[in-house]
């Protein structure tokens, strides 16, 4: 029991309320004051004598109705509260769930969501709390977010309770309450409950941290449905053995407790271009593969059926790229030393002609093998030992040349090592300040490259043959074609990896490319900002608290991440046996503390009137006797 | 916006059926309802008796001159028209606890003489209402029929209260101003503290007919209180602080109807009426209860 007064204010005001009624009771109620007919029966013999004048209280029981109602009208201004010690208030946090688990559909209410279900909890939940307490409300997927500050006003906290949208993420529960707990003793402030209101459906991760420490923890469960199936993930990659083909890997899981087959289907645009039946066991993953043969971009869907309960997983989409190819064109005698490196790769659109078909305004990427033309190409250009001239000078030539180094800041020389390559005769390049030296051996480069002033026009020019002779069969020569092409044409050969999975945080395999560093890394939004990363022990790491678009750059891949997915759980959570469950009732809040002082306000009024109407005859008597009083006078001065 | 009048209109219509009645035979001329047992200018034989000088020659039974040669008078019964006084008390005790116009006795005595006082309207009777205290203040007459109630009417609304009550110097004064007998009500509650019976016994002495209506409220009876009172006299304005219990209220009650036996005592000696009446009674009840038991009206 509390009030907002001290004992020592408390008594005192009451005993100066108490004294000035008893005081008005000596002076006006000891006696009552009648006018009458007559004395003349008073008087007579036999009757008592008019007795001394003191004080004494006459009606007792009135007096006694009189303080008790005050002392009620008092506490009901002091606030007296039933419950709850001596304090003030409480501060209580409402944990509401807005993971992406909220948006799913209720069993046998056809509009209504989970996250409709948990708003009329946490309303109902707060009705129950004391209007003295105050009340925070935090927001929780997959990162705890405070919607309201510490607020007195309950409309507030309703407000934002009504204002709250389930999100992308799973909730971080675990990170939920510890910040809950954290803000709870930030106030100083003890016996606040921390409410956690949702279905309770957690991540793997978090059930393995242990027991959560909440001194007093409510939980508001949310009822969800059972049954569902969803994509975990959908990725996409270039096809490694067919040109112009996307590999497609969808991921599905069973969430519920019976099996259940459904049927994936894949959209191109609007054109179906597959389906798949797949039978899942409960609380099992299943994959499945879809070949798509397409070149254009276009946004790839897959969708399941029949639907169930939560809509939001059985939709999956990824923008796939256009698939882009380098033509490549050979003006060689023995175009079959060219033919198998060329052609490996579905990449290159490789075309083999006579030297004598040259023509200088070829698109793409030219090799002359031991040809010099007239005119040198308009655009990028591979030298390969050419007789005479090249664009980058010759100084002379060697035989079996001593010393070859790579250059090894350059992404021309990636992979290759002194020993790959053995050359048996080489032109001596003479290479400028601005060309880049890729190979060089005693007496001077052997490979250099060249970039125009503007930018547009790559050149490359090679000493010797690497397909010819004996160095067709070293491991170096097809290496280092495969860099002197991505070099010409690096958006080609990147590597694209498409993924939609679920937003929250992305953790996937990255291994970085020779020679480059964190540095060379992006994480960008299809918005264009930078997103933080990490990489660590040969992951990196990224967050996104909502659908987003997010590609992973380095050196020659590009992953797009296409998160779109909602972050799903995995178990449900299991509440410490202390938890205090559901609504407060009434007498629950009042045993926790609840204030009394309208009951009490009434009651006082009540008590006040019933000693009115029971002993209010007096005041109207004591007015009869002013008013003749008064009437008297009146004579007397007419 | 005027005042409500004094009695309504059907309580009126009720009262046009009585009549005042008195026991006493009074001189008067004709064109009262009451016989007198004196013999008067009526058409009625009463009886005969000698003749004196003076009679009027015109009763003489003349048949029986000649049959006997003496002189007999015919005397006629008359029912003469008796003059009706009402004293009406106002003085302060009367208004004691509830002033005028708050239901109080004073309110209840004007009613119950405006009340009488039409009844004896409707019978042709004259009455004059003669409000006192300490001494007999300027009065009423009223006479000639219903429609001459309004004034009267009129004139007890028109009353306060006010003054210390003396039967004796009213009485004295009443004597004096009114020689003629006849039928006198007074509507008091007789509080006087120099005592009303010897004025009331004068009264009756000098030949009046005496109508008694005591009239007091349910506090003038039984208190109401208890404890430490402080009690003042309307009147007199004196105080008395006593303790009340319930034994003194029953002692209190036990005085009040000696008193009142006393006040009916003086109107039983002298052949008159009396009338106790509370103010608690309905003025339909007291009018045709009481005073219709006490043979004051029929």
């Amino acid at each position: 029991m509390g009030l907002n007064l001290g004992i020592g204010e408390f008594l005192a005001i009451f005993g100066a309320i108490s004294a000035v009624s008893v005081a008005l009771y000596l002076l006006d109620r000891n006696r009552r004051k009648q006018v009458v007919s007559t004395l003349r029966f008073w008087v007579t013999p036999g009757l008592p004598s008019p007795v001394t004048r003191r004080r004494k209280i006459q009606q007792p029981i009135s007096l006694a109705l009189q303080l008790l109602g005050m002392l009620l009208l008092l506490l009901a201004i002091a606030e007296l509260h039933w419950g709850g010690g001596w304090r003030a208030r409480r501060d209580h946090v409402l944990i509401i769930d807005t993971s992406a688990w909220m948006r799913a559909g209720v069993p046998g209410r056809p509009n209504a969501t989970l996250m409709d279900l948990a708003r009329a909890n946490a309303i109902s939940w707060l009705r129950a709390v004391p209007d003295s307490d105050r009340v925070l409300l935090l927001r929780a997927d997959g990162l705890a977010t405070p919607a309201t500050a510490w607020e007195s006003d309950h409309v507030k906290v309703a407000r934002a309770i009504l204002e709250t949208r389930p999100g992308a993420t799973a909730i971080n529960l675990r990170q939920s309450l510890d910040f809950a707990r954290q803000l709870q003793k930030q106030t100083g402030s003890s016996g606040g409950e921390i409410v956690y209101d949702g279905p309770g459906r957690i991540r793997d991760a978090e059930a393995e941290g242990g027991p959560v420490n909440v001194p007093i923890l409510r939980y508001l469960q949310v009822a969800d449905p059972s049954e569902n199936v969803g994509f975990r993930s959908v990725g996409a990659r270039r096809s490694s053995t067919a040109r112009d083909s996307w590999d497609l890997l969808v991921r599905l899981r069973n969430y519920g407790r019976t099996p259940r087959t459904v049927s994936v289907t894949l959209n191109l645009g609007h054109a179906p271009m597959g389906m798949h039946p797949v039978t899942l066991a409960p609380a099992s993953e299943q994959e499945t593969t879809f070949e798509l043969h397409t070149k254009a971009a276009g946004l790839a869907e897959l969708r399941i059926y029949p639907a169930d309960a939560f809509g939001a997983d059985n939709y999956a989409s990824l923008e796939l790229p256009a698939q882009r190819s380098l033509h490549v064109i050979v003006y060689s005698d023995s175009p079959e030393a060219w033919r198998p490196a060329l052609e490996s790769d579905p990449r290159i659109a490789a075309e083999f002609r006579k030297p004598r078909e040259y023509v200088p305004a070829d698109d793409g990427l030219v090799i002359l093998d031991r040809f010099h033309p007239d005119q040198a190409p308009a655009g990028n250009s591979l030298w390969v030992d050419p007789p005479d001239k090249s664009p980058i000078a010759i100084k002379g030539r060697v035989v079996e040349p001593a010393g070859l180094q790579w250059a090894p800041d350059q992404s021309l020389a990636a992979g290759l090592r002194e020993h790959d390559m053995r050359i048996p005769t080489t032109s001596i390049l003479d290479a400028g300040a601005n060309d880049i030296r890729v190979a060089e051996v005693d007496r001077g480069a052997v490979i250099a490259a060249r970039v125009s002033a503007d930018g547009k026009t790559k050149t490359i020019v090679m000493g010797f043959n690497p397909f010819a002779g004996a160095l067709r069969y070293e491991l170096a020569a097809p290496l280092l074609l495969a860099n002197e092409l991505r070099w010409f044409a690096p958006d080609v050969f990147r590597d694209v990896d498409v993924t939609a999975q679920s937003a929250g945080t992305v953790s996937d395999s990255y291994v970085a490319p020779q020679g480059k560093t964190v540095n060379d890394v992006q994480v960008i939004t299809e918005a264009g900002t930078n997103l933080p990363f990490n990489i660590r022990d040969g992951k990196i790491q990224f967050f996104t608290g909502s659908a987003a678009r997010v590609s992973v750059i380095s050196a020659n891949t590009e992953r797009v991440y296409s998160l779109t997915l909602p972050e799903m759980w995995d178990q449900r959570w299991v509440p410490p046996t202390t938890v205090r469950r559901g609504i407060p009732a009434w007498n629950d809040a009042l045993r926790r503390g609840t204030d009394l002082w309208p009951w009490l306000a009434i009651l006082g009024g009540a008590v006040l009137l019933v000693e009115y109407l029971i002993y209010g005859r007096d005041m109207s008597a004591l007015l009869r006797v002013i008013r003749a009083h008064m009437d008297r006078t009146g004579e007397r001065a007419a | 916006m005027a005042n409500a009048p004094i009695l309504d209109r059907k309580f009126l219509e009720r009262l046009e059926r009585l009549t005042i009645h008195w026991q006493k035979s009074f001189p008067g001329l004709v064109g009262g309802h009451n016989k007198s047992r004196l013999p008067g200018g009526g058409q009625e034989f009463l009886d005969h008796r000698h003749f004196h000088q003076g009679d009027d020659l015109r009763a003489v039974n003349w048949r029986a001159y000649m049959r006997l040669d003496k002189m007999f008078l015919k005397l006629f019964q008359v029912e003469p028209r008796v003059p009706v006084r009402m004293l009406v008390d106002i003085s302060d005790s009367m208004a004691a606890g509830k002033p005028a116009g708050t239901g109080g006795k004073f309110d209840y005595a004007l009613k119950l003489a405006g009340a009488l006082c039409y009844v004896g309207l409707v019978r042709l009777d004259t009455i004059e209402v003669l409000p006192f205290s300490g001494k007999l203040q300027e009065g009423k007459v009223c006479g000639g029929g219903r429609h001459r109630f309004t004034p009267l009417s009129r004139f007890l609304e028109g009353l306060s209260s006010g003054g210390t009550t003396s039967f004796l110097k009213v009485i004295r004064e009443f004597l004096n101003d009114y020689p003629q007998r006849g039928l006198v009500i007074v509507i008091s509650d007789f509080l006087d503290e120099g005592g009303c019976d010897k004025a009331l016994q004068y009264l009756a002495d000098y030949g009046n007919e005496l109508m008694l209506i005591h009239v007091w409220s349910d506090e003038d009876r039984t208190p109401p209180w208890t404890g430490e009172c402080d009690l003042e006299e309307a009147e007199s304005g004196a105080k008395l602080h006593i303790h009340v219990d319930d034994e003194a209220r029953a002692r209190y009650t036990e005085e009040f109807d000696k008193f009142a036996a006393s006040i009916r005592a003086v109107a039983m000696r002298n052949s008159g009426r009396y009338a106790a009446i509370p103010t608690s009674l309905p003025l339909e009840e007291a009018i045709f209860g009481k005073l219709m038991q006490s043979r004051s009206v029929a």
